[in-house]
């Protein structure tokens, strides 16, 4: 059954001479409401043209330009040269790309269960156990590492990680355990690669579950309370899914971040031993910037930005299911 | 005042804030329109010949003293000097080409070994025509500088550059660690395996808070001394034809004279040559020993401070590191400098840099002027006034630089090419960067594990460099 919506017309002006904009006399006068309305959309655009302009100069341009630069051999030096799909199917064969996209997937998962895990951890401690004026020395303390450069950040782990001289191991010493191979293992590099990346990114997270967490309402424990739930029973059946809007967001947000993460890696390890740290935005840095292949660069970031978008996408997807909304 | 008027008034003040708002954006970006468009950089836009070396606005100014001569020399050319800050002459070079391809490359660019040979294919123009014009006054520099290092800077039978500075990977050793294990110091021929000795009893002498041979995992000073020593690398070396209007014109009685060539060339992978696994298990036995550490990937800036609170025995550096120990407070006599130790050869592996004319640069005489200029011992010496690098000129490499420094044995500097004529440069092809990635990711996991590893490792090393030379750098 067709059905048919309301066709829309246009408010009629009102009847009269200075509706017509023919003042008595004959006299044709502008109407201020008219002239109201078009001087607010130009200072509109006005005030929205840096933006504007901005997201096209850096954001929207080099986007467009990088998708077509995929389809280009181009080494920065020589003129660009079409080449179709052969950039596409070199970096799909390489082994070294194949070994960074699957090490950033397993990174991903591992570090943003850790992330998410250790933040919403924390904040409910935070949020139920401490006092007032303790909880905000502990938000900034949390969202702390954030702020700092993650290269200085990276610099300063690989001493400590240094497997003769750095802190950790002689800690390690003291109660009798030999020096480990952090920085200079497949597993070890990895395992420290996460630990940084997540010491230092679990601050958002942590501020984003501490306001979830303030939006819950008492009355809601209290009902749960007098049904007989409490402790880590509380929690799952009321914080969980009162809580899964902001996990969403929070576990949209974590993996997009892990997803391009490079600064860890590259300072800590360079991608090595082996390719057992390399990750995707690693090799697209060493694609273009070291071996000049900027077709084969911008290939494999219209790869990973297809990646990004279908998880994120899927993620949307699946919260329909468990994304409660009060 | 009514409600309305107040209103009124409350608009019209809103308006003209933000019309004023809008007009000091406006105002502003006008203002500041040199500095966003970049015109406000000293030198753009003129002529004055633009020069780009590596590292701070520190070390721009240290240049100054050397352009002021230069200018005095030659009052008709204006020179500026760019200093790029980078990690490592692989990202310096990435901010060359970079502003290359920005439409502002500079005319004169200092570059090292690592990327001689990607310049010359691409990016410099040739020095034959201007050292031949020139030759008379070339003569006294070309005596005063060893052939190795020229031949560093030929490419396909072209000079490419005037090498100023360079160091070789000779074998730093921490004297108070010698003497605590009871050892000499080493002979001028010590092998592979007297150095294992050394580090042997220098790690029975000192069991903890000690590494006997510390080593990092690069291009220079890495695995590659140990391959040279032992007559081989991870490229297949050959050289290319050519060059003889230089050595005949300025090194017909050098002893190594018949040694020389048109330029190293690296055209293939070899590092499933057996003695490249030879020498990375003798490296792997140091590991497996508690010997030698594990090299870390990009390691290397805590090396100074480590070496200088005698935590290090041995390592391998260049003439480089005097400065440097000498600034962390070590004594002229607390460190020592020997030759690397012999295998099947004792060929030492070096890096040297000079300046390049780009292709690009609008006054390509006055550029060379600049680089005949630098060559000069005047001008060298003002530049290198301390042992932050061995200057390429022998006679600069003298008691009078490493005063009050150490080492002892500073000669060995400048001996290591005399001795050993067949000492080579990085291999360094213009895929260097892709040879550099393919050569670092498998040292690490070919020396940390068993001889299974070794293999698989090597295996990977030798896809990978496959595949770098392979791609258009």
């Amino acid at each position: 059954m067709s059905t048919t919506t309301p066709h829309r017309e246009r408010p009629k002006r009102a009847a009269g001479p200075a509706a017509s904009g023919v003042a008595p006399g004959g006299a044709h006068t502008k109407n201020p409401a008219t002239n109201a309305r078009h001087s607010q959309r130009w200072l509109a655009w006005i005030f929205l043209a840096p933006t504007i302009l901005g997201m096209g100069l850096f954001t929207l341009i080099p986007i467009v330009a990088s998708v077509v630069l995929a389809f280009f051999r181009w080494d920065i030096i020589s003129a660009p040269t079409f080449v179709g799909f052969d950039n596409f199917s070199e970096v799909v064969q390489d082994p070294t790309v194949r070994v960074s996209f699957l090490n950033t997937i397993v990174f991903v998962v591992v570090a943003v269960a850790l992330q998410l895990g250790l933040a919403l951890a924390l904040a409910i401690m935070v949020q139920e156990k401490m006092p007032a004026w303790l909880r905000v020395f502990f938000r900034s303390a949390f969202f702390f590492p954030l702020i700092l450069s993650a290269a200085s950040v990276s610099i300063f782990m690989r001493y400590l990680f240094n497997e003769q001289f750095g802190v950790v191991n002689w800690f390690l010493s003291l109660v009798g355990i030999p020096a480990v191979p952090w920085l200079t293992t497949p597993g070890g590099s990895a395992a420290v690669v996460i630990l940084v990346y997540v010491w230092q990114n679990f601050g958002f997270s942590f501020l984003l579950f501490i306001g979830g967490l303030a939006s819950i309402p008492v009355e809601t424990y209290e009902a749960a309370a007098i049904d007989g739930a409490t402790g880590w029973r509380k929690h799952l059946h009321v914080t969980l899914p009162l809580l899964s809007p902001t996990t969403l967001v929070a576990s949209v947000m974590a993996i997009i971040s892990a997803l391009q993460v490079f600064d860890q890696p590259y300072v800590l390890t360079r991608g090595g031993p082996g390719d057992s740290t390399r990750t995707a935005v690693m090799v697209i840095f060493e694609s273009a910037f070291q071996r000049l292949e900027f077709g084969q660069a911008s290939a494999i970031g219209v790869l990973l930005t297809l990646i990004i978008m279908a998880i994120t996408a899927a993620q949307f997807r699946l919260s329909k299911r468990f994304v409660f909304y009060q | 005042m009514t409600g309305a008027t107040n209103g009124h008034l409350r608009e019209i003040t809103r308006r003209t804030a933000l019309g004023a708002l809008g007009a000091g954006i406006i105002g502003a970006s006008v203002a500041s329109w040199p500095r966003l468009s970049g015109t406000d950089i000293p030198g753009r836009g003129d002529n004055s010949l633009s020069i780009a070396i590596m590292g701070t606005a520190a070390d721009a100014a240290a240049r100054q003293r050397a352009i002021d001569a230069f200018t005095r020399l030659h009052p008709e050319i204006r020179v500026k000097v760019q200093a790029i800050q980078a990690v490592d002459w692989k990202d310096f070079f990435t901010k060359i080409l970079t502003m290359v391809a920005a439409g502002t490359p500079p005319d004169v660019v200092y570059v090292a070994t690592e990327g001689a040979q990607l310049f010359a294919e691409k990016l410099a123009h040739p020095l034959d025509e201007y050292v031949r014009r020139d030759a008379a006054d070339m003569a006294e520099f070309f005596d005063d500088v060893h052939p190795s290092l020229v031949e560093a800077f030929m490419y396909q039978g072209s000079l490419y550059q005037l090498p100023m500075d360079w160091n070789a990977a000779n074998m730093y050793y921490n004297t108070t660690a010698f003497a605590q294990a009871g050892l000499e110091r080493p002979a001028d021929d010590w092998t592979h395996m007297d150095f294992r000795n050394s580090l042997a009893a220098m790690r029975k002498a000192r069991t903890s808070d000690f590494t006997p041979y510390y080593w990092t995992n690069r291009l220079f000073g890495g695995v590659v001394p140990w391959l040279y020593a032992n007559d081989t690398s991870f490229l297949k070396e050959t050289r290319s034809a050519g060059g003889e209007w230089l050595w005949d014109g300025f090194y017909a009685k050098d002893p190594s004279r018949s040694l020389r060539s048109g330029g190293y060339q690296w055209l293939e992978p070899n590092a499933n040559d057996d003695r490249v696994f030879e020498s990375f298990d003798y490296l792997r036995g140091l590991v497996k020993d508690g010997l030698g550490v594990r090299p870390e990937e990009g390691g290397g800036s805590s090396l100074v401070g480590l070496f200088a609170s005698n935590r290090i025995g041995t390592t391998p550096a260049g003439g480089y590191w005097v400065q440097g120990l000498h600034e962390a407070g070590m004594g002229e006599s607390d460190f020592d400098v020997q030759f690397f130790p012999r295998w099947k050869t004792q060929r030492h592996q070096f890096g040297t840099a000079g300046y390049a004319i780009m292709k690009t640069a609008k006054d390509k005489d006055a550029a060379w002027e600049w680089i005949k200029f630098s060559s000069s011992r005047e001008a060298m010496e003002l530049i290198f006034p301390n042992p932050i690098t061995t200057p390429a000129r022998r006679s600069m490499v003298n008691e009078q630089l490493y005063a009050g420094k150490g080492p002892a044995h500073w000669k060995v500097f400048y001996d290591t090419l005399d001795r050993f004529p067949t000492t080579g440069p990085i291999p360094a092809p213009p895929q260097q960067a892709a040879v550099e990635t393919a050569l670092m990711k498998n040292v690490s996991l070919a020396v940390s594990g068993d001889e299974r590893q070794l293999k698989q490792a090597l295996a990977s090393m030798q896809r990978d460099l496959e595949l770098a030379l392979r791609r258009q750098s």
